[in-house]
């Protein structure tokens, strides 16, 4: 198994993972060599991430995965 | 009430830690982590990245312990809410488990910025508030809790350095022929 790689981890829905990982290179190809050089132009993922949202949702809920409430200490939300 | 925090130094500049740490699952120190998600992200208004992800842990509990928890259940979840400043130079993380919550709430910040003193390496700074449920909690309990928590953040700094180490292997030949 190789490591240090996110597309080789699995998604918390088994059916998601390849949805997953494929998302995941994106997001990674896009983040070091984009977001960190401060190039904002669009984001690729984006439809990538629908598809892979779309199944994570479901396997959520099958799950019965308490998500949604819960609070907890966020960072500060009061900077100018 | 913090009850814990701890401070790292990486030999690393920030933006190769943070790569690293958005890459951190799969790792050799952390196998009990066997699901990863991204529930959501967006950037806010500032250029900041928002990430909201769901990690899904298996301790591998005895048969004898899940009998009493009286559960069948043995995934435990956490979601974190993480926020990348590509300006700042900052990476904050928070986390808190979803599951187990009326037994106890584990809540973790981690910041990572450029030391202030050397822009070349990266400090990591670690706090945690642990709150078993109904029970105050004893200094005894807090003492083993921050062993704990010790032992896991020292994992997850190896976790860090592995991931930059693997990475860093594919870019540098081992011998310069000429």
């Amino acid at each position: 198994m190789l490591f240090g790689q996110s597309d080789h981890m699995n998604s918390v829905g088994e059916g998601c993972t390849d949805l997953k990982r494929e998302y995941d290179q994106c997001f990674n190809r896009w983040f070091a060599e984009k977001f960190l050089k401060g190039d904002r132009s669009g984001d690729p993922c984006t439809e990538m991430f629908k598809k892979y949202q779309h199944c994570v949702q479901k396997a959520i809920k099958e799950k019965d995965i308490p998500i949604d409430g819960v609070e907890f200490m966020g960072p500060n939300k009061d900077k100018p | 009430m913090k009850i814990w925090s701890t401070e790292h130094v990486f030999s690393y500049p920030w933006e190769t830690v943070i790569k690293a740490a958005m890459r951190k699952y799969p790792n050799p120190m952390n196998p009990s982590v066997v699901g990863v998600d991204v529930l959501d992200r967006n950037l806010d208004p500032e250029g900041r990245l928002h990430s909201h992800r769901l990690l899904s842990t298996e301790w591998g509990l005895p048969g004898i312990v899940r009998a009493i928890m009286g559960t069948s259940h043995t995934r435990t979840y956490v979601k974190e809410h993480s926020i990348v400043d590509p300006e700042e130079k900052t990476m904050e993380l928070c986390s808190t488990n979803i599951t187990l919550t009326n037994l106890v709430s584990v809540d973790e910040r981690l910041v990572y910025r450029p030391h202030p003193d050397n822009p070349d390496v990266t400090v990591l700074t670690q706090e945690a508030i642990i709150t078993v449920k109904g029970v105050s909690l004893s200094s005894y309990l807090e003492g083993m809790m921050a062993l704990r928590m010790s032992a896991n953040a020292r994992k997850g700094w190896d976790a860090i350095e592995w991931i930059i180490q693997n990475s860093e292997r594919e870019n540098v030949p081992l011998c310069d022929l000429y």
